[in-house]
C-alpha cells in the first residue's frame, strides 16, 4: 500500500495498482507447494510425468490465473453475491439428493449435468464461508456473541452441513462444519457458548461413533484408535504411512527412492497419503520445510484478513484460511496415525482437481481482500 | 440499505477487536496444530526412524520359498522308482485379475475342465490372502501351456510357471511298498501341532507333497529335504522387482533311497499275477534284502500326486479285491499246508522220530469228529507227509508236540511278528496258543487236543502275512541265521544294517536239513504236490517249494470250486531256490485263487524265481556253462572261484560239507530226471 495509492481518487480501481497489490510473497508459497507436489506425483509415479503430475502443474497453472483474476474483483461484488453463491450451492446439494445425483463407491456426492460433473460440497466450502461473512457483516458485537439470532449462522452451517453428511460425506460434511465454527468464533461467539459446547461434544461424540455413524464410517474411526488390528485396509493404510514416514529418517532416502511409495507399499499415494510419500523421500528436514509453508501460508492469510478494513472481508478471508488449515491439519494427522482415516487430502500436495480449485478460489478471495481491503461495504443486514 | 445505520462505531470497534483477538487465537491454534505435526514427524523421523526402516526393509524384501527338490527313491541297481518330474502350472493372482469371473471365463476357453471345477478354484483364489498365487490347474501338456501363455496379455493375474511333481515310472509296481505322495491335508498340519510342534512352512507351500503311504511316508522327513529361500525385492503386489542373489541360499534335496528291490523282479510278479490278487515277496537268504514286495491288484500312484477325484477313489476302495490293501504287509491270510515245514520242524524239536509212519486212509477221526486229508495217500513218513501235504501225518502227530511247541517253532521262523523294515503299517497275524485260547474264550479257556491238528495244517485260527511267509522260508533255506528282512538299503548314502546280523535260529541243523529236504521233495519228486509246476527249466538250478491251500470256510466244504470269488479258497506256495546253495525264496498268494496251491501259486513262484536267477550273475554263470559231471560240487568251486557270494558263511553253512542233497537220506534220486 503506497501512498500514490491512496492520494488519487480511482487509484485503487485502475488494475496496474491492484496488481501491485498482490501479496507476491503468498503466491510464491502456493506456487512452492504446488511445485513439491508435481515433485512427488513426478516420482511416486516411478519418474514419470504421466498420469498425475504433468496434469497437476497444469491445473495450478490455470487454477493460479484463475486466484489472479479472482483478486481483481471487488469484495464488493463478492460481497453482494455471497448469499447468492450460498442459495446456489444449497439449491446443487439438493439436487445431489434427486435422480440427478451420481453415486461411486457408494455415496452420492457429484451432480451430473451431462457435460460436467460437480460436486456441490465443494463449492458450498466457499459459500458457507462467503454466507457467514455476509451475515456477520451485518451483525452487531452483541448479535455476534450471546444472541439468538445466532441460529442464523447456525442455520447456514448446519443445513449443508446435514445435506453433506447424507450423502454420505463426512470429511466434507466436518470440513463445513469446523470451518463454519471457526468463522463463529472469530466473529466474536461468546464463550459462555463455546465451552459449554465442547463439554457437550466430549460427551456426546462417543455414543455417535458407535451408533450413529455408517458402517465404514465406524471402522475408520476404530481402526485409527487401533490400526493393527485391521492389517487388511485402513490400518494397513496407516501402518504403511507410519513405515513410509518412519523410514525416511531425518534427511530422507533421497528423491524417487522411496520404496514404500515407489513398491506401491502406501495406499491412495498420489492423493490422500502423497505427504507421506514425500515424507519418506525428503525426510525430517522436508517434512519441516513443508509444514513451516503450509503455516506460513496460513499466517499470511490470516495476517491479510486482520488487515481489511471491511468485516466481510476479515471473515471471508480468516474463513477461507481456517478451511485450509483445517485440510493441513486433517490430513497431517492422518497420515502420521493421529486422527482417523478421512478422505481429506494435503491441499496443493495432493493430486485432485476439484480440491484445488476450491482453494485457490478461497485464496482468490483472500488476495481480493488484500487487494480491496480499503472497499466501502454497505453496512447492515441487507439481503443482497 | 435504508435509514439508520444499524451497527453504531463503537459496536463496529468493539466487532473489530474481538475479531483480531480471535484471529490472534486463531492464527496461534493453528501454529500449535503444525507445531504439534512437526512434534509428531520427528517423533516417527528421529527418533524412531532405525525402527521404521527395519519395517520397511521387510516391507520390501521377501524371503520366498524354494521348494527342495524330493528325494530319489531307487532300486537296488540304481533304476528310480519314484522320481520328479517338471509340471506345468497355471496360476492365478486374485490382486491382479481385473474380474476374477471373467478371467476365469477365459481360462476356461483355454482349459476346458478348469469350469467343472469352477466353484472350487474360486473359494481356494478367495481363501488365499490376494497377492498370492493360486495354482489352478496342475501338469498342463505342452499344448496347454502353450496356448495360455499365447493369451497371457488377455489374461491379466494368470500366470504360468514350472514346478516339480512327484512321478512314478512304474506305475502300480511298486504302489503298496513305496507308497505316494499328496497334498497335505488339515488332518496332517493338526498330527503336528497335537504333538506340540510347529508345522515347518515347507508344508504350506502348494506345490509340497507329503507322504502317504509306505517308504515315501515312513521316510517323508529324510526324502523332503531342506527348502531355500530366494531374497527377493517384492511390491505392495508381492510382484518380484528384483533379486538380491547375495541373500539367498539354496535348496537341499531330499535324500535319495535306495531300497533292495529290485523292479525288473517286482514288475514280473505284479506281470504274472495278471487278474489275480494276492501278494508276492522275494528274499535274499543270505541277508534278508527284500527283492520283491508286491500287492495285487495294484492302482496308479501318480493318481494321488495331483489329487484323486473322488469317484476314482471309491472305484478302487470299494473293488472287492481291494487295489488299496497292502496284501504282503497289511493282509493277513491263513498259511494253509505252507505252515507244515513248522509243524514239522516243532515235531522235530520235540523229539519225534521222524521215520514213525501213520496211515493215511483220507481221514482222521479225533474225539467225535472226522477231519479229512485232501487225498488218501497210505503209509507216511514225515519226509513224505510234507512232500505229499498229507495232513493225516499231522493230524496224528501234532499234539506229541503240542500246540505251544508249534507255537514256539512259528515265532523262531518270523510269525506273528512285526519286522522292522522301514515302513510301518504292519498286521503280524496269529499263531494261536493255550494261552491265547484262554485269553481270548474265556468260557472255554482248555486247549483241546483237536485244535491243534487245524493249527498243524496251518487252518483255523492261525494267521500269517505275506513277508512272514518268505521271511520263514529264508530263515528255513538259510538253515543257520534267524534272518531279518531288510528293504531299506541306503538313505542319504547311509548303508542300513544287513539282515544277516541276526542271532542262530534255536533249532538242531540236523532237524531243518530234514524239513529242507521234506521241501526239495515236493518239488524234484514226481510224486510230490509241486512237481510239474516247479521245473525251472535253468540248467541244474532246482527250487524247493511247500504248497499251501487255505479253505476260507470250514476245511473239507469243497470250496475251491465255489462261484462266489470271495468264497474261493486261497492258494499259498513258498519256493527258495538253488536247492543246493540256496539264495532266493519266493513266497507266493494267491487270494481265492481257488485252483490248488500247486496250481495257482508254484508256477507264478516259478517264473518270478527264474527272473531273481537269471539276474544274478553267478547263477548266469551256472546255467552257460557246460554240464559239469559232478553238478552240486561244482556249484561250490563256482562260488569259491568268483567269489561272487558277499556272505559266504551265511550261505546255509550247515549243508555246505554235505556233498550233495541227493546223497542225503533222501528216498528217490530226483536229479537223474532228464531234462528237456
Amino acid at each position: 500500500m503506497t501512498a500514490s495509492a491512496l492520494s488519487r481518487p480511482g487509484e485503487r480501481e485502475r488494475v496496474s495498482t491492484k496488481i501491485g497489490q498482490i501479496d507476491w510473497r503468498l503466491t510464491a508459497l502456493l506456487c512452492v507447494v504446488s511445485g513439491t507436489g508435481a515433485l512427488m506425483l513426478y516420482s511416486v509415479a516411478g519418474g514419470s510425468w504421466s498420469p498425475w503430475a504433468a496434469k497437476h502443474l497444469i491445473r495450478f497453472g490455470m487454477c493460479l490465473a484463475l486466484m489472479l483474476a479472482l483478486s481483481m474483483i471487488n469484495i464488493r461484488y463478492w460481497f453482494a453475491l455471497a448469499y447468492p453463491i450460498y442459495g446456489m450451492a444449497l439449491f446443487m446439494l439438493a439436487l445431489v439428493e434427486t435422480p440427478l445425483g451420481y453415486t461411486a463407491l457408494g455415496a452420492t456426492r457429484w451432480l451430473d449435468l451431462g457435460f460436467i460433473r460437480l460436486q456441490p460440497s465443494e463449492i458450498m466450502k466457499i459459500g458457507v464461508v462467503l454466507a457467514l461473512a455476509r451475515w456477520y457483516h451485518g451483525a452487531s458485537a452483541k448479535e455476534a456473541s450471546f444472541h439468538w439470532k445466532l441460529i442464523f449462522p447456525v442455520g447456514i452451517i448446519g443445513l449443508p452441513f446435514l445435506l453433506v453428511a447424507h450423502q454420505p460425506d463426512l470429511g466434507s460434511a466436518m470440513l463445513i462444519g469446523m470451518t463454519g465454527a471457526a468463522i463463529m468464533f472469530v466473529a466474536g461467539l461468546s464463550w459462555r457458548i463455546i465451552l459449554p459446547l465442547i463439554v457437550a461434544a466430549a460427551v456426546l461424540v462417543p455414543p455417535y461413533v458407535m451408533f450413529g455413524m455408517h458402517d465404514y464410517q465406524r471402522h475408520r474411526v476404530l481402526t485409527f484408535l487401533n490400526p493393527e488390528a485391521d492389517m487388511s485396509d485402513k490400518g494397513y493404510q496407516i501402518v504403511q504411512s507410519k513405515i513410509a514416514m518412519g523410514s525416511g529418517g531425518p534427511l530422507g532416502r533421497g528423491f524417487g527412492l522411496g520404496s514404500q511409495s515407489q513398491l506401491e507399499f502406501l495406499p491412495e499415494r498420489q492423493t490422500d497419503f502423497i505427504f507421506a510419500a514425500f515424507a519418506e523421500e525428503f525426510g525430517f528436514v522436508g517434512t519441516f520445510t513443508l509444514l513451516a509453508c503450509y503455516a506460513a501460508i496460513i499466517l499470511i492469510s490470516l495476517r491479510i484478513a486482520s488487515l481489511s478494513h471491511s468485516h466481510f472481508g476479515r471473515l471471508a478471508a480468516s474463513g477461507v484460511t481456517a478451511t485450509f488449515a483445517l485440510y493441513v491439519l486433517i490430513n497431517g494427522a492422518m497420515v502420521m496415525g493421529l486422527a482417523p482415516v478421512v478422505g481429506v487430502p494435503m491441499p496443493l500436495l495432493s493430486y485432485g482437481g476439484t480440491v484445488m480449485l476450491t482453494v485457490m478460489i478461497g485464496f482468490g478471495l483472500v488476495m481480493a481482500t488484500r487487494v480491496h481491503r480499503y472497499a466501502e461495504l454497505p453496512k447492515g443486514h441487507g439481503l443482497i | 440499505m435504508s435509514g439508520e445505520p444499524s451497527i453504531f462505531f463503537a459496536d463496529v470497534n468493539e466487532r473489530q477487536g474481538s475479531f483480531l483477538r480471535r484471529t490472534f487465537v486463531l492464527g496461534g491454534v493453528s501454529a500449535l496444530g503444525i507445531t504439534a505435526l512437526i512434534g509428531r514427524l520427528g517423533q516417527l523421523q528421529v527418533v524412531q526412524a532405525q525402527e521404521y526402516a527395519t519395517l520397511s526393509s521387510q516391507n520390501q524384501f521377501n524371503f520366498r520359498m524354494v521348494p527342495p527338490p524330493r528325494g530319489l527313491i531307487k532300486d537296488r541297481n540304481g533304476v528310480v522308482i519314484a522320481g520328479n518330474r517338471p509340471s506345468f502350472r497355471v496360476l492365478v493372482v486374485r490382486d491382479e485379475t481385473k474380474d476374477l469371473d471373467q478371467t476365469l471365463d477365459l481360462l476356461g476357453r483355454l482349459l476346458p475342465d478348469t469350469l467343472e471345477r469352477r466353484r472350487a478354484i474360486i473359494r481356494d483364489v478367495n481363501a488365499a490372502s490376494k497377492f498370492n498365487p493360486v495354482p489352478v490347474k496342475s501338469d498342463l501338456t505342452w499344448e496347454e501351456f502353450a496356448k495360455v501363455n499365447q493369451y497371457a496379455n488377455e489374461l491379466p493375474g494368470v500366470m504360468v510357471d514350472m514346478n516339480e511333481a512327484r512321478y512314478y515310472p512304474f506305475g502300480g509296481s511298486f504302489a503298496h511298498v513305496i507308497g505316494y505322495v499328496a497334498k497335505v491335508s488339515d488332518r496332517d498340519v493338526k498330527a503336528i501341532r497335537d504333538k506340540g510342534e510347529q508345522p515347518p512352512a515347507l508344508l504350506f507351500n502348494p506345490s509340497f507333497r507329503i507322504g502317504r503311504q509306505g517308504v515315501e511316508k515312513a521316510l517323508d522327513l529324510s526324502l523332503r529335504g531342506e527348502p531355500g529361500g530366494n531374497r527377493v525385492e517384492v511390491d505392495a503386489r508381492g510382484r518380484v522387482v528384483a533379486e538380491d542373489i547375495g541373500g539367498s541360499r539354496p535348496a537341499v534335496p531330499g535324500k535319495e533311497v535306495i531300497l533292495t528291490l529290485d523292479a525288473d523282479v517286482q514288475n514280473r510278479a505284479l506281470e504274472v499275477f495278471g487278474d489275480e490278487s494276492g501278494a508276492c515277496v522275494v528274499m535274499d537268504v543270505r541277508n534278508g534284502d527284500i527283492l520283491c514286495m508286491m500287492s495285487a491288484p495294484s492302482f496308479d500312484p501318480n493318481l494321488f500326486v495331483g489329487g484323486v477325484p473322488t469317484k476314482t477313489y471309491r472305484a478302487l476302495a470299494d473293488y472287492e479285491r481291494k487295489p488299496l490293501l497292502d496284501k504282503t504287509l497289511n493282509g493277513t491270510f491263513p498259511p494253509g499246508s505252507t505252515f507244515k515245514p513248522t509243524t514239522a520242524l516243532a515235531l522235530l524239536e520235540a523229539g519225534v522220530d521222524p521215520n514213525l509212519t501213520v496211515f493215511c486212509s483220507g481221514s482222521y477221526r479225533t474225539g467225535n469228529r472226522t477231519q479229512r486229508c485232501w487225498g488218501r495217500h497210505g503209509t507216511q513218513n514225515m519226509h513224505d507227509a510234507i512232500k505229499n501235504s498229507c495232513d493225516v501225518y499231522f493230524y496224528a502227530m501234532c499234539n506229541r508236540a503240542g500246540v505251544d511247541n508249534i507255537r514256539k517253532a512259528g515265532l523262531a521262523l518270523g510269525f506273528e511278528h512285526e519286522f522292522d523294515i522301514g515302513v510301518g503299517n504292519q498286521r503280524k497275524g496269529l499263531l494261536p496258543s493255550t494261552e491265547w485260547k484262554a485269553r481270548t474264550f474265556p468260557r472255554d479257556p482248555v486247549w483241546h487236543p483237536g485244535e491243534t491238528t487245524s493249527v498243524a495244517i496251518g487252518q483255523g485260527a492261525i494267521t500269517v502275512n505275506a513277508l512272514q511267509l518268505a521271511v520263514m522260508t529264508s530263515r528255513l533255506a538259510n538253515g543257520k541265521k534267524q534272518l531279518q528282512p531288510r528293504l531299506i538299503k541306503s538313505i542319504g548314502g547311509v548303508e542300513q544294517p544287513s539282515g544277516a546280523e541276526a542271532p542262530d535260529l534255536p533249532f538242531d541243523p540236523a532237524h531243518v536239513e530234514y524239513v529242507r529236504q521234506g521241501m526239495i521233495a515236493v518239488a524234484n519228486d514226481r510224486s510230490g504236490t509241486a512237481y510239474r509246476q516247479s521245473q525251472l527249466g535253468l540248467g541244474d538250478i532246482q527250487m524247493a517249494g511247500k504248497t499251501g491251500t487255505a479253505q476260507v470256510r470250514n476245511y473239507g466244504t469243497g470250496s475251491r470250486k465255489s462261484e462266489i470269488w470271495a468264497l474261493k479258497d486261497h492258494n499259498l506256495f513258498v519256493a527258495f531256490a538253488p536247492v543246493d546253495a540256496p539264495r532266493y525264496a519266493v513266497a507266493i498268494i494267491v487270494e481265492h485263487g481257488g485252483k490248488g496251491g500247486a496250481t495257482a501259486g508254484a508256477p507264478r513262484a516259478r517264473e518270478v524265481m527264474r527272473t531273481v536267477l537269471l539276474k544274478d550273475p553267478d547263477m548266469r554263470a551256472r546255467i552257460e556253462r557246460p554240464l559239469p559231471p559232478e553238478p552240486t560240487g561244482a556249484a561250490i568251486v563256482e562260488d569259491g572261484v568268483v567269489g561272487a557270494a558277499p556272505e559266504p558263511d551265511v550261505v546255509a553253512t550247515p549243508q555246505a560239507p554235505r556233498a550233495a542233497p541227493t546223497t542225503t537220506s533222501g528216498p528217490r534220486p530226483y536229479l537223474s530226471e532228464p531234462r528237456r
